[in-house]
């Protein structure tokens, strides 16, 4: 009755009274026990939890529930600051901190009633495709090839959130997308990957990374799910005054999945000999799926689609070094002793970070110092309009774009390439949306000969979120494909 | 620009991140890659292209100004490394 639960199917049981919020809990708490050796949650809030679900069932007897999904257990990535409850970016240098407020999103997950179970692992500071960058260790991806027992990364940043709900570790989660981190991960591990729109979800309280392109989104098992998550969190907040103020829609309620007429655009900058057969089949396949069901193709071209990840790996490590220089070691976080107080800032970020942070801090100060500002920063900020052009355009011709979310499936943990810039390739699909401040979403589609999920992204323009989940849920409907794990790691 | 040794230590100084000797050649290495990467922009025309550096199309919004009980001087306190009263304690700063 309680294997791999929807957000939808969870609250018809609470509903229907087959099972408290407490029980619900319960169970959700064992599989978190059973799962450790996947590595997903940096902290379990197990008496939080149970609290919280022993008051939602008194909500439920006295009929004061605070919405329809009152009592259902999600996890969170560890950057959203949460209030009394460790939080750590998945970092050294934040590993004993406690906010004393908690950020918009987890507070409106609160005030809907949803439970958090605790904090998930992810990158550190969120800079990293695979989670290897925590310094928690890795996670694993509950998917592995078939009869093997190799382990997998789960992608990343927020891996944990990927992980934790592909293994049923939680019902649904929270993440958050800088480059690629909601969808690179929610392909990997056969979920549901949401990105809204720039400013549709707000982003305070959220440990910042790269303050023009984060933006923090659901993972989930469903497109409905999704929807149900976007309205809880999304909405205008004074605290950010780069949330916007565009009226919000109630997305789970409008969800139409008819794609007659639609235009989906079929972008040939994202067609590549280096594309795995089998995902370049599953993007076949996809189109003709939709031009089936009455949507028309279009082919498009997005000519800056190669100039978006050097950009990117400007203007994110630009933004992050001044992010990051928060982290001095005076007001808290890790602080280690040195000789005065710049030796004392210089030990304690050296210490404090690991090596792919401390890479993007100091190539974000290069680009960013006297002499290179024009070269590098003030460049990266001019491409990023050509390619936000370019999405403008296509948007003119098609309502909505579909590309493969990542040009592999999962990959080993133990392949450790020797280039960072390597590791960057895996956000070469998904990095051009935030560049663009679009919203875009992975969904899980097929299987690859390995046994491995493939993702495919659609992308819509500017809050046009009803619109992708619309299309999303046409593919879902239509393609019955269950992306669900062996669990071998209860065995 | 090439990051060797001394504009290394420098490039270190201003983000005041100490740069131990042995981490000196593999992150001028990567950091090297990294740059020769994103230097394949140079290639793409931007003459009359303006620089955008936010993708939200809206005017910057005030809110009214008033004081509302948050973030306590006791509660910030609270995750300092080091504190005496109301106030951080740092190393010492003047001679």
């Amino acid at each position: 009755m309680t294997e791999n639960l929807s957000i939808k199917q969870a609250s018809d049981l609470l509903k229907s009274k087959h099972i408290s919020s407490k029980e619900l809990i319960q169970t959700y708490l064992k599989k978190i026990k059973a799962g450790k050796e996947l590595n997903c949650f940096n902290f379990i809030s197990e008496e939080t939890a149970l609290l919280d679900a022993t008051k939602s069932d008194e909500r439920r007897a006295s009929n004061s529930l605070k919405g329809d999904f009152d009592g259902i257990p999600i996890g969170v990535k560890d950057l959203f600051c949460t209030q009394g409850i460790l939080t750590t970016a998945s970092s050294k240098i934040l590993s004993n901190f406690i906010p004393n407020y908690e950020s918009t999103v987890t507070m409106n997950c609160k005030e809907s009633g949803l439970i958090s179970l605790g904090k998930l692992n992810c990158d550190e500071f969120a800079m990293g495709s695979t989670n290897k960058t925590s310094y928690f260790g890795p996670v694993k991806n509950p998917w592995r090839p078939k009869d093997s027992k190799i382990d997998l990364v789960p992608g990343g940043s927020s891996g944990g959130s990927a992980a934790a709900v592909a293994a049923d570790l939680c019902i649904a989660s929270l993440g958050t997308d800088t480059g690629g981190s909601i969808r690179q991960p929610a392909s990997f591990t056969g979920t549901v990957g949401l990105k809204p729109s720039y400013g549709r979800v707000s982003r305070w309280g959220i440990v910042a990374f790269a303050s023009s392109l984060d933006q923090a989104g659901p993972i989930t098992k469903t497109v409905d799910d999704a929807a149900i998550m976007l309205d809880i969190i999304s909405g205008h907040d004074k605290k950010d005054s780069t949330s916007s103020i565009k009226e919000k829609e109630n997305y789970s309620k409008n969800i139409n999945s008819n794609v007659k007429g639609m235009k989906i655009g079929f972008p040939k900058e994202f067609m590549s000999d280096d594309l795995p057969k089998s995902t370049l089949k599953a993007w076949e396949e996809c189109k003709d799926l939709l031009k089936s069901n009455g949507a028309e193709i279009i082919n498009i071209s997005l000519p800056h689609t190669m100039s978006a990840l050097p950009t990117y790996y400007i203007i994110a490590p630009a933004e992050a070094s001044s992010n990051l220089a928060r982290y001095d070691g005076v007001r808290y976080g890790l602080r280690e002793k040195g000789n005065d107080l710049i030796d004392m800032y210089e030990r304690t970020r050296s210490e404090g970070f690991g090596d792919e942070v401390k890479r993007r801090i100091l190539i974000g100060t290069y680009v960013l110092s006297s002499g290179y500002y024009d070269a590098y920063y003030l460049k990266a900020q001019k491409v990023r309009s050509l390619i936000k052009d370019d999405f403008n355009k296509a948007f003119e011709k098609v309502d909505a774009i579909l590309t493969p979310s990542t040009p592999s499936t999962a990959f080993e943990i133990a392949n450790e390439p020797n280039d960072p810039v390597q590791n960057y390739f895996n956000d070469i699909f998904t990095v051009p949306v935030n560049l663009a401040g679009i919203p875009g979403i992975s969904l899980p589609f097929a299987n690859d000969e390995k046994n491995l999920p493939i993702g495919l992204q659609l992308i819509t323009n500017s809050f046009e979120e009803q619109k992708l989940l619309n299309i999303a849920k046409n593919i879902e409907e239509t393609v019955q494909y269950q992306a669900v794990p062996e669990k071998w790691w209860t065995q | 620009m090439e990051f060797d040794k001394k504009n290394l230590l420098k490039l270190g100084k201003l983000a005041r991140i100490l740069i131990k000797d042995e981490n000196l050649d593999s992150l001028s290495e990567d950091l090297n890659s990294i740059l020769k990467f994103v230097d394949q922009l140079k290639e793409i025309k931007t003459d009359h292209v303006d620089p955008t550096s936010n993708s939200l199309e809206q005017i910057l919004l005030s809110r009214k100004d008033i004081v509302e009980k948050i973030n306590e001087t006791e509660d910030i306190l609270e995750n300092a490394p080091e504190k005496e009263m109301e106030f951080y304690v740092v190393p010492k700063v003047i001679e």
